[in-house]
């Protein structure tokens, strides 16, 4: 039995929600496995709040964000829709005034963001979890509730504008020189850029460098990655490489090891993560592949450009290429906001909550620190500032327990009124004209070509072609696994797996549109990725020979 | 309650006839997409517009839903599914499972009930036009884009055969490449998103297409209509050198390029076939002054309408007084169309043009 709902107002209710929409989709990216109940609530909330935010914000004249229920642990959406063709034609006149800003200023406006975003973390941070007095730490979670609200309407109002100007560009190349975003060409045309992501890379690369030159590679390869820490600050050499490792933790290590949960420690916290990305540049050797690659992506990046600039008349020059430029900017976005956004502001929730925790165990109200993500706020407010006074185990244990519940069995990927099928849902999410549901949910559907006699059929996420050893990873703890010269194959991936891609040959994932995680990175890092495949990780074993040829969008099995 | 109610209501219903399955075009609106496909859904957005459209009806994605379900067809091919779900990998087994489904939907009589229903709407639109046995075109309406191409049936005269058109129309929605498609997606076999369009024939004199932006330049202060005898399929193909006038919106002065024009597509008891154009016929413009001008009010209203330059197809009727002939077929935004203004302006223009559908 149920004592009251994880995010109140917001738990999906049959009968209830079935009369405003017919169709709600598990969002499978981000709420599988199930939520903790306080990651949810603030997701339901605000993730809902952002996208409805954004919408309105740009006034799209379809769609006005997408709805959000919680269930078992799962995020549940449906789109919100413009009803009637006067509001339709009335938001498209705001449309055009409210889509300026990234057309003449991409740049100002994102890089404004990113500074008031740094500002609110700055600010959270100032706030010692261990020193606080109660009311500056109930302050302090305070903040971090304003501060995922304000992330929340800053990411939705960016990807919307993005998305927009990223498909329209896709619509224009396909009238122009007949290409899309499932052909080579196109991938060429938004390659070779760099960003916060690969930044960050590069840095854990030079790690590596200075690890082999100060005779510590040993350290990293002989050791498991949860004692490469301890083994290395018991020599000075490793002490004094700890020392700056942890510097540029501090600075650049506010991400989640799960990007949509805080239950895991941030590599502030716990760095093996990071550690073991430097551990797989020893294994590999060489030089940082992205800094080759980025050269001779970049060059057929302008090739394609003039390709492709070649076919539009002259006097359409200047729109397109100032369009061209927009939607460039998209990619580096779509990676970036992961950083700046998502992760960072999940880490400041983690860091805020966890602080919260520790006082509530101290003074009683818990019995460990890490039972808040069992609480609700509301919940945390109620002990906030007298922790000696409440115990709030009774709740911890109810939600704990239901939480364990979830784990076993996975939330159906979607809750279909009666007599209203998967198909026409899809339908609808494609009429919503919602860029981000096209972009990111739906993305293009795979052409089956028999006479290609390929055992899988997607689309191109980056062009190329390559053949090796299957490896088949279902999540971010069986990273360590893959070994150099394998072909990744996913159910779909995200930022933390960014550095096993400079290892790799080749990516093969289930589900993912021109703007997913795997397809940026691919063609940053110039590797093959075919997506929307759909049984990659059903049909593929760890170990067979296969072959991807993005350019064709299909994958073979060759033993 | 949303945009999605007339799919709901459709469908609740425990009576499958109580639930209406055929719609005159003017009951129809840009977002019945779902309940007929684009194509229907389009032609009475027009009709709803005030354009002449050739008058006709559409049979709903329901009706076909119902046919395979009362007729058996849906079952039979349920079976033949089950039966043979290893052997369609192979492209031949694809084409095999083509005809076969196709054969047994096309040999399923349409049911009583459906027949009459459809009879009387043909009956109702032969007695609109004012014609004992209107020649009609029966054209398949998708609601989601799906790969392989669905028919179009000309010239199809009577009851009878109107029923067995449609049978083929929702019968063509199994090529080949349809059926790989839907055994990877794992998608129902016996499911079509497909409605069907009944419209009547127009005997074209001449066809062609009028863009309310020149599509060179971008420059939205003209009007450009191209034309042919025959058929608009010579016009929008490219094939041949058509009639050229250019409007000024301002002025409405016509600028007239008549160009020989020696091919023609013209219709045939099934289908279509490109002829010589006349000799006498072929240095003649394909349009009359009044024409020009009935063509460019009408773009000029839905440019207004839909506040985006137009791309629109037409067709002139030679046995009809003006203007009683010119008839409307397509109307969409006009894509890459640069207007008289700043490149950002511009682009925040083409960026509303993403949400429409």
């Amino acid at each position: 039995m149920k004592v009251y709902d994880v995010v109140p107002g917001l738990e999906f209710e049959p009968e209830r929600d079935f009369e405003q929409s017919p169709a709600w989709f598990l969002d499978g990216t981000h709420s599988v496995p199930p939520w903790t109940p306080m990651f949810g609530w603030f997701w339901i909330n605000f993730c809902r709040h952002g996208m409805q935010y954004g919408a309105e914000k740009l006034s799209l004249p379809t769609v006005k964000g997408w709805d959000w229920r919680f269930h078992n642990g799962g995020g549940y959406l449906t789109l919100l829709l413009v009803k009637t063709e006067e509001e339709k034609r009335r938001r498209e006149v705001e449309f055009r005034k409210a889509i300026m800003p990234f057309i003449q200023d991409f740049d100002g406006l994102w890089g404004g963001f990113v500074k008031e975003v740094l500002g609110l973390y700055e600010h959270l941070k100032k706030t010692d979890p261990d020193t606080a007095t109660n009311i500056d730490l109930l302050q302090n979670f305070e903040d971090t509730i304003n501060t995922c609200r304000r992330m929340w309407e800053i990411h939705m109002y960016m990807m919307y504008g993005v998305y927009t100007a990223y498909i329209l560009f896709e619509n224009i190349c396909r009238d122009v020189a007949k290409i899309d975003d499932t052909s080579p060409l196109f991938h060429k045309l938004v390659s070779g850029f760099d960003n916060k992501v690969f930044q960050v890379d590069r840095k854990l690369w030079e790690f590596s460098k200075r690890a082999q030159q100060e005779g510590l590679a040993d350290v990293f390869l002989k050791n498991e990655a949860s004692a490469i820490k301890s083994k290395l600050e018991a020599t000075d050499k490793g002490k004094a490489f700890m020392k700056d490792f942890t510097a540029l933790m501090n600075e650049d290590g506010w991400r989640m090891q799960r990007m949509s949960e805080i239950n895991l420690p941030t590599w502030v916290e716990d760095p093996s993560p990071a550690l073991v990305n430097v551990k797989q540049f020893l294994q590999k050797g060489g030089d940082f592949n992205l800094d080759e690659e980025r050269k001779k992506i970049t060059e057929e990046r302008l090739a394609a450009e003039k390709e492709v600039l070649g076919k539009v008349p002259q006097e359409q020059k200047g729109w397109f290429q100032q369009l061209m430029k927009l939607a460039q900017k998209s990619g580096v976005f779509s990676e970036e906001h992961d950083h700046y956004l998502d992760l960072y502001t999940h880490a400041m929730m983690r860091r805020s909550a966890l602080g919260l925790g520790k006082r509530f165990a101290k003074l009683g109200a818990l019995d460990d620190p890490e039972d808040i993500f069992f609480l609700i706020p509301d919940e945390v407010r109620r002990a906030g500032i007298n922790p000696d006074q409440f115990n709030l185990r009774y709740i911890v244990d109810r939600r704990k327990a239901e939480w364990k519940e979830w784990q076993k069995t996975p939330n159906p990927p979607a809750f279909l009124k009666e007599g209203f099928d998967l198909n026409q849902a899809m339908g609808v999410l494609v009429q919503s004209m919602d860029p981000i549901a096209l972009k990111v949910v739906v993305g293009s559907m795979p052409q089956v070509r028999p006479e290609l006699k390929a055992d899988l059929y997607g689309i191109c996420g980056s062009p190329g072609v390559a053949e090796g050893t299957a490896r088949v990873i279902m999540t971010e703890d069986e990273l360590h696994l893959v070994q150099e010269g394998d072909i990744l194959v996913a159910a779909t991936t995200s930022p933390s797996w960014t550095p096993v891609f400079s290892m790799i040959k080749g990516v093969i994932v289930d589900r993912g549109a021109s703007l997913s995680h795997a397809a940026i990175v691919g063609r940053e890092y110039g590797i093959p990725v075919v997506m929307n495949v759909f049984e990659g990780t059903a049909k593929i074993k760890s170990g067979q020979r296969i072959k991807v040829d993005a350019n064709l969008g299909v994958v073979f099995i060759l033993n | 309650m949303g945009p999605l109610d007339p799919l709901l209501s459709r469908r609740k219903g425990l009576n499958p006839m109580a639930s209406k399955w055929i719609y005159w075009f003017e009951e129809l609106g840009s977002k019945d997409n779902d309940l007929v496909g684009k194509k229907c859904a389009n032609l009475g957005e027009m009709t709803r517009l005030g354009m002449r459209v050739p008058p006709g009806f559409a049979v709903c994605v329901s009706g076909y839903e119902q046919f395979m379900e009362q007729s058996g067809a849906g079952e039979e091919i349920r079976r033949y599914v089950k039966d043979s779900a290893r052997g369609f990998k192979e492209v031949e087994k694809q084409i095999e499972a083509s005809r076969t489904i196709r054969g047994i939907i096309e040999s399923k009589p349409m049911p009583y009930d459906m027949k009459k229903e459809l009879d009387a709407c043909y009956d109702k639109l032969c007695a609109r036009i004012g014609i004992d046995r209107v020649r009609v075109a029966v054209r398949s309406s998708g609601a989601v884009s799906m790969p392989g191409q669905m028919e179009t049936f000309l010239n199809v005269l009577g009851k009878d055969a109107v029923s067995n058109h449609v049978i083929k129309v929702w019968g063509s929605a199994f090529t080949a490449r349809a059926i790989a498609f839907r055994l990877e997606k794992g998608m129902d076999m016996q499911k079509a998103p497909i409605g069907v369009a009944v419209l009547k024939m127009v005997n074209a004199k001449s066809a062609g297409v009028v863009l309310t932006v020149l599509p060179t330049t971008g420059d939205t202060s003209k009007v450009v209509v191209e034309g042919n005898w025959g058929l608009g399929e010579s016009v929008v193909s490219g094939e041949v050198n058509p009639d050229h006038f250019l409007i000024d919106k301002e002025t409405l002065d016509i600028e007239s390029t008549v160009n020989e024009k020696t091919k023609m597509v013209v219709y045939r008891s099934s289908g279509t076939a490109t002829v010589e154009v006349p000799r006498d016929m072929r240095s003649k413009s394909c349009l009359t002054g009044e024409e020009i001008q009935e063509i460019v009010r009408v773009s000029l209203d839905v440019e207004k309408y839909f506040n985006t330059p137009q791309d629109m197809e037409w067709v002139v009727d030679l046995d009809l007084p003006f203007p009683q002939n010119v008839f409307w077929v397509q109307a969409r935004p006009a894509k890459f169309s640069k207007k008289k203004q700043d490149d950002a302006e511009y682009i925040a223009e083409l960026m509303t043009r993403v949400f429409k559908f």
